[in-house]
């Protein structure tokens, strides 16, 4: 035991809330990829599952943006917050038995919020479908493992804190606070009219910009140092960032309403905010590629590197692209067509998911002691790349067609415009089905690490348990 | 940054500033709007007999909201019409006038939707489809729109083997098989809710988009037919005329709103609703043309070696309700107007032909293949 070096210790302690974590995670990813292609293929042939009540397209493809988001989102961003900053404040994980416990109850609530959308429970709001009924659940579970997370830092040994810590502590916070803004003004204190629709829009993607984005900047910090062993370039620029996303992201969200049946003022600070987000993106893709291109060669034979560095490529590129979006001159052509689903992906899969990837395989090794086979993770990075891009392109080039076409008023609706998009949806469909098989292999990947011999693995919880 | 209490109050004034604006701020805004009259006295009163807009939805309609909610209508529909720079909503005829805030004061659960696979559905109430045709619809879309994606649910619907008169029949491809269904009652919830969407009023905040272009076009004809020499015509001839002109151009109830689609100058639109004017369909077969008029006509044609593929549906307010005697007065009309010149329809061909499409469901629209088939 003496010998062990501190890593060695926090790695240990993490080890049993990591795995849970990260292996619930994964079992929400497949749920997600099983919902994504059900979803693609109704959009190919309406007639497919279509006398199943329960398996419509609104409720399949909403089922999937919240297993996605909460499942897997949720469940990958406790055991990677946990790891990195316990690795971080150089202090053990405690309490692992009500983090397991909490995660527990994150994973029920989500689990009939999902069932509940399938049953006909859901409200329409984005990213606030799940019935309200599970909402407590979640809160409460999620504040349990959230104030964990902060013992766990406030009892750190160094007292200076550094970019990934912030990004990842202010993401933490930022959910509950984002959860209970929308609580309070779906259900306890209803808003009327489309005060609501400001208010789901608001808080559906500043879930993407407050929660999944800022965790996975905060891991790119971590993991593109601690792997090539140097210091991020320009490093004194990350505070700057972290600050304009801090205080622009929130106001920058809402130019999805442009046009809409809302005052005006909202869609307009939107828009400027929307600009202005250049900084933030700035600085993010200076502090990781300046660093990771010092040493191209070894991003290229890390995997987890790899997978960083796609993701925060994918940012960069992605966050730029929704800068051009959100003009008005092109919003008048994309606003409400599928490009809504190349923003989603961009973000979700091309940017968290793959830093997330490459987090797992960083930090899996080290906990259980165990190699993933290169050979297994290379042919994960390799599917998942080409299913990306393949539903990116296919959502961006559709989007482009929808938009152009819709706006022709001569066109009639589905025997033109949406005929004409038909094929991108026919290749939406088989990128699902490549994701899919790359998630299979991520989660098999995983698991193996963790439960190596499952029948080993329960007798020894035995023992444990009679210890 | 290094201390977590000035950290922790730093991050959430950010955030906090945020929804000062858009929750706070937007609620103290607009938080209160009320349904109002579509013009205001000059000290901005109600007038005090006026009608207040919005109308609150019935109880059915409002169940019916549910069920649109419930199955992820929202998903694919969006129910909002962009001001007129910002989006092509109007033009495309999804609306009057754009949407405004208190459009939705009274909605419990707003579903703007910001995605469109379907068409916007602000305004379906407006669109005239009839009942039948939406339970249909909701039923199986593709047996009316064959290129539509959205998905068909007959979980809605029960299927009856010895129909009542209430119920509907939906034959598909093969005209011989025709199913019979109930709508059960969330259907007809769905489909009182789906009637019930309109903004068919003009708000002190927002008026009806006038569309310059049509009005310009319905006073040029007005002029054309006024000085059209028809002195030659037989009085008799003309009289059929008058009256289906009539048809043609009335929009509601008893009349057959033709001009909506084919224009009141029977030029339709291109590449969307074919013309009338020197049309080969309306110079030609008599028989075909008392048939697409008492069922509409639906899947690709081409007129004048111009393909269309579109849905017309049973022309009429309601669908399928002109009489005998409009039918024969609104076909003698297009037959004898901008330019055409061909013989008139009779109400006694009219009803022949009536007589002889006996036992066909209401509401089954001819395809451009049964209508070219030998006639039995």
């Amino acid at each position: 035991m003496s010998t062990d070096s501190p890593e060695k210790i926090i790695d240990r302690s993490a080890k049993l809330v990591f795995s849970f974590f990260i292996s619930s995670a994964g079992l929400w990813l497949l749920i997600a990829a099983l919902f994504a292609y059900l979803a693609a293929a109704k959009l190919t042939d309406p007639f497919f599952l279509s006398t199943c009540e329960y398996l419509t397209y609104g409720k399949i493809k909403v089922s999937q943006a919240n297993a996605f988001v909460y499942g897997w989102g949720g469940n990958s961003i406790f055991a990677v917050s946990i790891w990195i900053l316990a690795r971080l404040s150089q202090a053990e994980v405690r309490g692992s038995i009500f983090l397991v416990f909490a995660g527990f109850i994150w994973n029920i609530a989500i689990t009939f919020g999902v069932l509940g959308i399938l049953d006909g429970h859901m409200s329409g709001h984005e990213m606030l479908e799940m019935p309200t009924e599970v909402w407590p659940a979640m809160l409460i579970s999620y504040l349990i493992i959230t104030f964990l997370i902060l013992v766990v830092h406030r009892s750190r040994q160094i007292r200076e804190t550094i970019a990934p810590q912030w990004f990842i502590l202010a993401a933490l916070l930022w959910f509950p606070a984002l959860f209970l803004i929308a609580w309070n003004g779906m259900e306890l204190n209803p808003a009327r009219g489309t005060l609501q629709t400001v208010l789901s829009m608001w808080y559906g993607q500043s879930l993407i910009w407050l929660w999944l984005t800022p965790i996975a900047l905060g891991a790119a910090y971590y993991l593109i140092p601690a792997i090539l062993g140097r210091t991020i370039d320009k490093y004194y620029l990350a505070i700057f960032g972290f600050w304009c996303i801090a205080a622009l992201a929130p106001w920058s969200v809402v130019h999805h309403l442009e046009g809409g049946p809302v005052p005006m003022w909202i869609p307009a600070i939107g828009t400027v905010m929307s600009i202005a987000m250049v900084f933030p993106i700035a600085v993010a893709s200076t502090n990781f590629h300046a660093t990771a291109f010092m040493d191209i060669g070894k991003v290229w034979s890390s995997l987890p590197l790899r997978f960083v560095i796609f993701g925060t490529l994918s940012y960069t590129v992605s966050s730029y692209i929704g800068v051009v979006f959100s003009l008005p001159a092109v919003a008048k052509i994309t606003q409400f067509t599928i490009i809504n689903e190349f923003h989603f992906n961009q973000r979700v899969y091309g940017f968290f998911s793959m830093i997330i990837f490459g987090a797992v395989y960083y930090a899996l090794p080290q906990i259980t002691n165990r190699e993933i086979p290169k050979s297994a993770k290379s042919f994960h990075f390799w599917t998942s790349t080409f299913g990306v891009l393949l539903l990116l392109l296919a959502y961006l080039i559709g989007g482009l067609t929808h938009g152009v076409l819709a706006g022709q008023p001569s066109l009639p609706w589905s025997s033109s415009v949406i005929q004409s998009i038909q094929p991108y949806f026919i290749i939406t469909k088989v990128a699902f089905v490549i994701l899919a098989f790359s998630q299979l292999v991520f989660v098999v990947n995983v698991w193996r690490v963790i439960f190596p011999n499952p029948v080993e693995c329960l007798n020894n919880l035995k023992k444990e348990a009679s210890v | 940054m290094n201390n977590l209490a000035k950290f922790i109050a730093g991050i959430f004034m950010t955030l906090g500033i945020a929804w000062l604006a858009f929750v706070v701020g937007a609620r103290g805004q607009y938080g209160d709007l009320a349904p109002t009259s579509s013009v205001l006295e000059e000290d901005g009163s109600i007038p005090a007999d006026a009608d207040l807009y919005p109308i609150a939805l019935s109880g059915v309609a409002q169940q019916g909201a549910k069920e649109y909610a419930s199955l992820g209508c929202v998903t694919c529909h969006t129910q909002q019409v962009r001001r007129v720079e910002t989006g092509f909503d109007v033009e495309r005829g999804w609306g009057l006038r754009p949407s405004a805030p208190r459009d939705y004061v009274l909605q419990e659960h707003v579903l703007l939707g910001n995605s469109r696979i379907g068409p916007d559905l602000a305004n379906l109430g407006l669109r005239e489809y009839s009942e039948e045709w939406l339970h249909q619809h909701l039923f199986e879309p593709q047996s009316l729109i064959p290129s539509s994606l959205c998905p068909p649910s007959p979980f809605l619907y029960d299927s009856v083997d010895e129909p009542a008169s209430s119920d509907l029949s939906i034959s598909g491809e093969d005209p011989e098989v025709v199913r019979h269904i109930r709508p059960t009652i969330r259907a007809k919830r769905l489909v009182a809710y789906l009637q019930s969407l309109k903004q068919d009023y003009e708000l002190p905040e927002v008026s009806f988009i006038e569309k310059e272009v049509e009005e310009g076009d319905q006073e040029v004809v007005a002029e054309v037919i006024d000085t059209d020499d028809s002195s030659k015509a037989p009085q008799w001839l003309q009289d059929q005329i008058d009256h289906g002109k009539e048809v043609y151009m009335k929009a509601a109830t008893g009349g057959g709103m033709c001009f909506t689609c084919h224009q009141t100058n029977g030029e339709g639109i291109a590449g969307q609703f074919p013309p009338l004017a020197g049309s080969d369909w309306v110079l030609g077969n008599k028989e075909r043309l008392i048939k697409i008029s008492m069922y509409g006509l639906m899947g690709e044609i081409e007129v004048n070696g111009v393909k269309y593929n579109n849905v017309m549906a049973p022309p009429g307010i309601p669908p399928g309700s002109l009489t005998d005697e409009q039918i024969a007065n609104v076909l003698t009309y297009i037959r004898n107007d901008w330019g055409n010149s061909a013989s008139a329809v009779s109400p006694e061909e009219v009803a022949t032909v009536r007589a002889s499409l006996k036992g066909r469901a209401p509401m089954q629209m001819f395809t451009s293949a049964e209508l070219s088939s030998p006639v039995q």
